[in-house]
């Protein structure tokens, strides 16, 4: 049976960037075996979804407000959309979602 | 599967700031039908809230957009900076870049456009592609190298 795991991505309008950022670590976390649900918003929607649901981990890329996070991980995305840097990411969320 | 219109294409473009080559490139997004009345302002709104500037492999560039609301239908325009401006990156604005290209987007439904922001996502990773376009001598010449993107 397939892990799974829950991603919440954010960015500026909660579309554009965070639909791109959720689908490439679809990609990136089913080629590892795990099953992704991933939801995309904003920062000024961030509290709000974070209060309704458990994330395993946050991927942004716009400025967040770390001190709404509690427990839940947060990483920065911008590295998959410039490409530098995509194998340290990879690394540090499979970290994460190891814990 | 083109996204990219040919009357979105603008090739050495001069601009003294980011606020003038956003309403530049956004002006034609509204004559061509693209954008809404509103696109212009709110794409300098939202550039200014949420920078988009990237620090891409092969030079700087900005995939400037905003939502939905302002937008008539899905598209994708090209700027070729004569001159680049300042512009503030994703996710950091502190840091300043200075794109040399930008992609403006109109986006009306991610999930529906998915396979669309997959393709920009490689296209803007891939030096080649960057470089192809930032020394293309022609619009058409853009156009066709896109084309062969979301062939």
């Amino acid at each position: 049976m397939s892990k799974s795991v829950k991603l919440l991505t954010v960015c500026g309008s909660g579309i554009v960037t965070s639909s791109m950022v959720a689908n490439k670590i679809t990609e990136m976390l089913e080629d590892e075996g795990y099953d992704v649900e991933a939801m995309e918003s904003n920062p000024s929607e961030l509290e709000t979804y974070l209060m309704r649901d458990k994330y395993d981990f946050v991927a942004y890329a716009s400025p967040i407000d770390e001190s709404i996070l509690g427990d839940v991980p947060a990483i920065s995305a911008i590295c998959l959309l410039t490409g530098r840097g995509e194998d340290e990411f990879k690394e540090e969320v499979l970290k994460i979602l190891e814990k | 599967m083109q996204i990219l219109e040919k009357e979105l294409i603008a090739l050495n473009v001069e601009a003294s700031d980011c606020e003038e080559v956003l309403r530049y490139m956004a002006n034609r997004f509204v004559e061509a039908g693209v954008g809404k009345e509103s696109y212009p302002d709110a794409i300098v709104e939202r550039e200014k809230n949420y920078p988009t500037a990237l620090p891409a492999m092969a030079f700087d560039i900005a995939v400037p957009h905003t939502f939905a609301e302002h937008v008539n239908r899905p598209a994708m325009g090209i700027c070729v900076l004569k001159n680049p401006v300042e512009f503030h990156q994703m996710g950091a604005p502190e840091i300043v870049l200075h794109p040399k290209v930008l992609f403006m987007l109109a986006i009306t439904d991610p999930k529906d456009q998915i396979l669309i922001l997959k393709k920009i996502m490689g296209m803007i990773q891939s030096e080649e592609i960057l470089n192809s376009i930032k020394d293309a001598d022609t619009e058409e010449e853009i156009y066709n190298i896109v084309s062969k993107v979301f062939a």
